[in-house]
């Protein structure tokens, strides 16, 4: 159990660092299409290239970063019923959703797309339209993302059992989103107050 | 087994259902009922084995769906503006503008709701700006407490139906619509919402006035030295800008680009407008000349900002300068610009709104593949055809239907929030809407004013939700006059809600019965710049052509579900909007 933990312990940093780096993408893509629609107005200039980078970023943002995302427990639930169990039995539900929901259809298409990744870069297909882009790099996201989910499935489930067993704290990150809107409230009350 | 066989697609549906409410990450139970019941469709004979091979190319169409690149655009862009402060400005302001008059305050609200809606997609920030300075203002001088809640978790919803909201764009995508069209088409409700919540407001201070009282006069901060309100010169700087756009709009415009299409002339001419008015304030500050009140000056400043970042997004999509997706990242580059003006924007802010639309945005996009992954499935086994006989043998026609449907998005949206029923529910209902000969337009923007309920249902509503978190729960002391002020009560601001969850199924049934306030969006058709498709489908065709390609594959097989023949197989959503990318090309 000891080394599951640890291991657990690693896949966690690793997600965190990659989301941490991944998210500066977001940004690049909101500069990089805006950029391209004022030249594209101003000095008619574009390329398909500019366009499809846009969707090249942000597919690697959402792939890259579902890992990450799991990590946070922030892909929605729909908690209405789950919500009222106690934290044991949510570990529960989350243990059994993790072994057959989430691992097989991550698995499953892991191994998919790797293929599909492979036939684009042994061809080294490039996108149909004019000025488009290499293909591969952009279906690499896919294998390489749904990697990071199931290798974040796997830690949690080892938290999970860790905590079921008594060998571990509850580690379902439990959001009060007032929370976070609290913060922002705080933030903006100061600011106010700041200027009055 | 036979049964079963028999009765997959119900099967699969019921199965949904329960995974969902498991309560394990929608996006990764819906996926897995989809693999689930593809295999033992597979295992039935029901489906090719080669099923699941179609799956990369699925995924590789959301990836290189650019119209879902709005997410992240709109969602950066709105936690950027939430702490700029523009919106504290404009209700300060605006406040003191209406504040004067008996419901004033919430005619302020619902303004600034409408004015922060059109510059920005989502919800939380108007909601939590309108909580921390709009209320306790009504608050301290004497506004019914529901009444007040209810008007800003209200206004801070019409977002999600005012352009450019991110339903509309999600809708769009959704129902293979062009996000043009669906703008247009939401114009006229969304501002008609607006103007239902005035009604009501007008209402309440016409015969309660003692829940809507008017600001006293010490509570006037912008008055003018002697004492006058100066709001007559409101008034005149108002009636000389639109005077300034009309001519510019006749004497420069129309005779220099005589076949400029009108919303490219209303653009402009409010561009005019508020240039006139911008440069007036800055001659009069400037110059000390004194001829605008200081309520006036206040009002045109604060105005400006939201007005220049309704052009980046809106207008620049309306000229046909950008795409509906362009505009959002306008917009969010136009927010980073405020905020670094402003002094607000600091290194942690940026940090953390990257972060937050990173998360969000993954989890959406992962719905939307769940619901590739059933839906991948449940076509297969003809779930679509079994849907559809379900909701075309309603009686009624079309209106049994749209009144089917939206009674039931309304209860699920008690549950689900509008990313859910877009992906899920959507598609499902689209093609038989179609089918039934209902404007596609018309019905995404009948769905999204009735989803906008979901922001108010107590007691899961987020607008709701929003303001309780900044609502005082305990007794407090008033700053300023010293009074002991009660708690908002959660029970306050449930009760709030309700008369505006009442107009809001009001305006579903004066859109159904109206469906000209959405179908203007075709008269205007020929301003769609084409500028848009020209330059989106080499990019997008490939792929998607590819995925059809391999959809029909699977459904081509004469494998249909038995007693169910393989019928010509549905257009799903996709194939949809390829044929209107087409048509507008063909135009071309």
């Amino acid at each position: 159990m000891q080394a599951l933990l640890a291991l657990s312990r690693l896949i966690d940093r690793m997600n965190e660092h990659i989301g941490r780096a991944v998210y500066w993408l977001v940004l690049a893509a909101v500069l990089l299409s805006a950029g391209n629609a004022i030249v594209r107005k101003i000095f008619s200039v574009s390329s398909n290239a500019y366009l499809e980078a846009q969707w090249y970023l942000f597919s690697a943002v959402f792939l890259l970063c579902a890992g990450y995302t799991l990590l946070r427990n922030e892909h929605v639930r729909i908690d209405i019923l789950v919500g009222k169990l106690s934290a044991k039995a949510q570990a529960w539900v989350d243990i059994f959703g993790t072994v057959l929901f989430l691992l097989p259809m991550a698995t499953l298409i892991m191994w998919l797309s790797w293929s599909y990744f492979v036939r684009a870069y042994t061809q080294n297909e490039i996108s149909g339209s004019a000025g488009g882009l290499t293909i591969w790099p952009a279906r690499l996201l896919l294998p390489v993302g749904f990697a990071l989910l199931v290798l974040q499935g796997i830690s949690e489930l080892v938290k999970r059992v860790a905590f079921v067993t008594g060998r571990g704290p509850d580690p379902i990150v439990r959001h009060d989103p007032a929370e976070a809107e609290r913060a922002l409230a705080e933030e903006i009350r100061k600011i106010a107050e700041g200027k009055a | 087994m036979d049964f079963i066989a028999q009765n997959m697609a119900p099967i699969m549906f019921v199965g949904l259902v329960v995974f969902l409410l498991l309560g394990y990450p929608v996006a990764f139970a819906l996926a897995a009922n989809g693999i689930f019941f593809g295999l033992l469709g597979i295992h039935l004979g029901l489906l090719q084995p080669s099923l699941f091979q179609a799956l990369p190319e699925r995924l590789w169409g959301v990836m290189s769906n650019d119209t879902l690149l709005a997410v992240p655009f709109f969602t950066f862009m709105g936690l950027i503006l939430e702490r700029s402060g523009m919106a504290e400005d404009l209700l300060d302001t605006i406040g003191q503008l209406f504040g004067p008059v008996r419901g004033g305050l919430a005619f302020a609200v619902i303004f600034v709701g409408a004015l922060l809606a059109a510059t920005t997609g989502v919800v939380a920030a108007s909601v939590i700006s309108m909580g921390l300075i709009s209320l306790p203002i009504m608050l301290r001088y004497g506004y019914d407490r529901r009444f007040a809640t209810g008007v800003i978790a209200a206004s801070g919803t019409l977002a999600q139906i005012i352009p450019p909201s991110l339903v509309l764009i999600i809708m769009a995508d959704q129902l293979g619509r062009s996000v043009g069209d669906m703008y247009a088409g939401a114009f006229i409700p969304g501002i008609a919402l607006a103007g239902l919540y005035a009604v009501y407001a007008g209402a309440v201070a016409l015969f309660k006035p003692q829940w809507s009282p008017a600001l006293p006069l010490e509570a006037r901060r912008l008055r003018e030295p002697g004492g006058s309100s100066g709001t007559p010169s409101v008034f005149v700087v108002v009636v000389l800008a639109t005077i300034a756009a009309v001519l510019f709009d006749r004497f420069y415009y129309v005779p220099h680009y005589p076949d400029a299409a009108l919303d490219e002339r209303l653009v402009l001419a409010a561009g005019a407008g508020g240039g006139f008015a911008l440069a007036s304030a800055i001659v009069n500050k400037v110059f000390r000349l004194g001829l605008l009140s200081r309520l006036a000056e206040q009002v045109v400043f604060v105005l400006i900002p939201p007005l220049a970042l309704i052009f980046l997004v809106l207008g620049t999509i309306f000229l046909g300068w950008a795409t509906p997706t362009e505009g959002g990242a306008m917009g969010a580059t136009g927010a980073l610009v405020m905020a670094l003006a402003r002094g607000r924007l600091s290194m942690r802010l940026t940090r953390q709104a990257m972060d937050t639309t990173a998360k969000l945005s993954t989890f959406v996009v992962f719905i939307l593949v769940g619901a590739r992954v059933f839906s991948l499935s449940f076509y297969g086994v003809n779930g679509h055809v079994w849907v559809e006989h379900l909701l075309t043998n309603l009686p009624g026609g079309q209106l049994g239907f749209l009144i089917v449907v939206n009674i039931l998005v309304f209860l699920l949206a008690f549950f689900l929030d509008f990313f859910e029923l877009s992906f899920i529910v959507v598609p499902l209902i689209g093609p038989v809407a179609d089918k039934l000969g209902i404007d596609l337009i018309w019905f995404g923007v009948l769905l999204g004013v009735n989803m906008q309920t979901s922001f108010m249902h107590p007691p899961f509503g987020f607008a709701l939700f929003y303001l309780r978190s900044v609502a005082p729960t305990h007794e407090y002391v008033d700053k300023l006059t010293g009074n002991r002020m009660a708690p908002v009560t959660t029970g306050q601001i449930y009760w709030g809600a309700i008369p505006f969850v009442i107009i809001q199924v009001l305006m579903v049934g004066l859109l159904i019965a109206f469906p000209q306030m959405s179908l203007v969006y075709k008269s205007d058709q020929p301003t769609i710049d084409i500028d848009k498709v020209k330059i989106e489908i080499p990019a997008d065709e490939p792929a998607r052509a590819g995925e059809q390609e391999d959809l029909m594959k699977q459904l081509g097989q004469p494998q249909g579900a038995p007693g169910k023949p393989a019928e010509e197989p549905k257009k799903s959503p996709e194939e949809e909007q390829q044929d209107d990318l087409m048509k507008q090309l063909q135009k071309k």
